[in-house]
């Protein structure tokens, strides 16, 4: 069952790529920064699937110091456990250490690493440093640009910090999971630049994977989006995710959708 | 006496800026390794922090922008390497409109003018005069591939490290092509 939906990835990923994307994935980050000295800042609203329906609020900073280094803030909010409340903040950093360019396409590679806190209690052995658990993150991120198609590859290794002392009894313990996901997104409209002030339109589609190297569990979730970056310089996010294959209960972002908007402001800091 | 050492001072200065001035023009900047309008407008917001640069036309399509210089205004041309690498991406290609007053260059191919120091790969004991545009072939003005080509050709030290020794000083060359 699990080859037939890597079959199927693998054939979309493919007709994604004769047609023609961009890189600025929704539920994944690319090997590529904001321009040094850049502010942006986000909003995202997570809605989650499960039971009456959860959601989670994601206000988030991104600075720029040079053409190399960026770093994420995020801060959780989330009516999960009962009242809306915060539940916690990530720091997440990227170091780009690979930058090849060429006309109209470029290869990149990035070292990430990501540090979370959570005080919600933990029901499931998935980890979500994205609000849902304490821990840390490192991993690696591959994007090559050709032309309007971009494709990323993302590996990394998660641990979750606070293991006992969060777990509700009777679920399965937290402890690490090997994640990865390959992503791509194609620029669909404008056909033809006139300005800046066209309206970018963007589909992506992303698959995302975990495995639990302690017993072999794992999911993976296919994860289409919709973008629109208007000025060049304000983006807003449609995405949905949905789990095709795994055996890991009980997550909580195995369905969901993602709305976002993300406002930059290039070459700002000092 | 004093009135005249003033004016001669004031000749100076002002013969001084406007050989400056006519230096380079105007340049036409690719730049490589982006596609979408947001990343054209990083780059742009980030040569536009250059003082010398008066105005930034952008072609979307290519990735082309057509820069124009303050009169009066030293162009650095390594500062818009550096803010285009800033913004994330490279120059594929800079063509610079410079304004050679009378310029000799000599049998190995240098040239001086004002305080910038050329080397021009395909001339050689002429004379310039008035404007003319030149691609400017140092590293990371071009592709790596085409450097690297270059430099197998060129065999030459100034081209691989963009510098020289100019009258017993360290001076920077950029090399040109005419």
């Amino acid at each position: 069952m699990r080859y037939t939906f890597f079959a199927v990835a693998v054939l979309l990923l493919s007709v994604s790529l004769r047609a023609k994307a961009q890189e600025l994935y929704v539920f994944t980050e690319p090997a590529s920064n904001m321009p040094a000295k850049s502010l942006g800042l986000r909003l995202t609203n997570e809605g989650i699937f499960r039971g009456k329906g959860m959601n989670r609020t994601i206000p988030e900073v991104m600075l720029s110091f040079n053409k190399e280094l960026m770093i994420h803030v995020q801060g959780f909010l989330s009516d999960m456990d009962g009242n809306y409340r915060l539940e916690g903040g990530s720091v997440y950093a990227k170091y780009r250490f690979l930058s090849i360019d060429d006309a109209q396409r470029h290869l990149r590679m990035a070292a990430f690493g990501r540090l979370s806190t959570s005080r919600r209690p933990t029901y499931t052995e998935d980890i979500n440093l994205e609000g849902d658990n304490s821990g840390a993150q490192a991993g690696l991120v591959v994007t090559q640009l050709l032309h309007k198609l971009a494709l990323s590859g993302t590996a990394g290794y998660t641990r979750a910090f606070d293991r006992e002392s969060r777990r509700l009894a009777g679920t399965t313990q937290p402890d690490e999971m090997i994640t990865y996901s390959l992503s791509s997104g194609y620029l669909v409209l404008p056909v033809r630049y006139k300005n800046y002030n066209q309206p970018n339109f963007n589909v992506y589609f992303e698959m995302l994977g975990k495995t639990n190297p302690a017993n072999g569990n794992s999911y993976l979730d296919f994860a289409p989006a919709l973008q629109v970056i208007l000025n060049s310089r304000t983006r807003i996010d449609l995405g949905y995710r949905f789990q095709v294959s795994g055996d890991i209960n009980d997550r909580f972002n195995q369905n969901m959708y993602l709305l976002r908007a993300e406002f930059n402001f290039f070459n700002v800091l000092k | 006496m004093k009135t005249i050492k003033y004016f001669i001072l004031f000749v100076a200065l002002f013969a001084g800026r406007n050989t400056f001035a006519q230096q380079i023009s105007k340049a036409e900047l690719q730049v490589n390794g982006l596609t979408c309008s947001m990343c054209s407008r990083a780059t742009e917001t980030s040569l536009k922090s250059l003082g010398f640069i008066q105005t930034i036309t952008p072609d979307l399509n290519r990735n082309i922008f057509v820069l124009t210089f303050k009169r009066g205004q030293q162009v650095n041309i390594d500062q818009i390497r550096d803010k285009v690498e800033d913004a994330g991406f490279s120059i594929g290609d800079l063509s610079a409109t410079i304004n050679f007053n009378r310029t000799v260059i000599d049998e190995a191919g240098m040239a001086q003018l004002g305080n910038m120091a050329f080397k021009f790969t395909n001339a050689r004991s002429r004379v310039l005069d008035g404007p003319v545009t030149a691609r400017i072939l140092d590293k990371n003005f071009i592709s790596p591939s085409a450097f690297k080509k270059n430099a197998a050709q060129l065999k030459s030290d100034s081209y691989l490290s963009g510098k020289g020794v100019i009258r017993g000083k360290e001076t920077r060359i950029v090399h040109l092509s005419i």
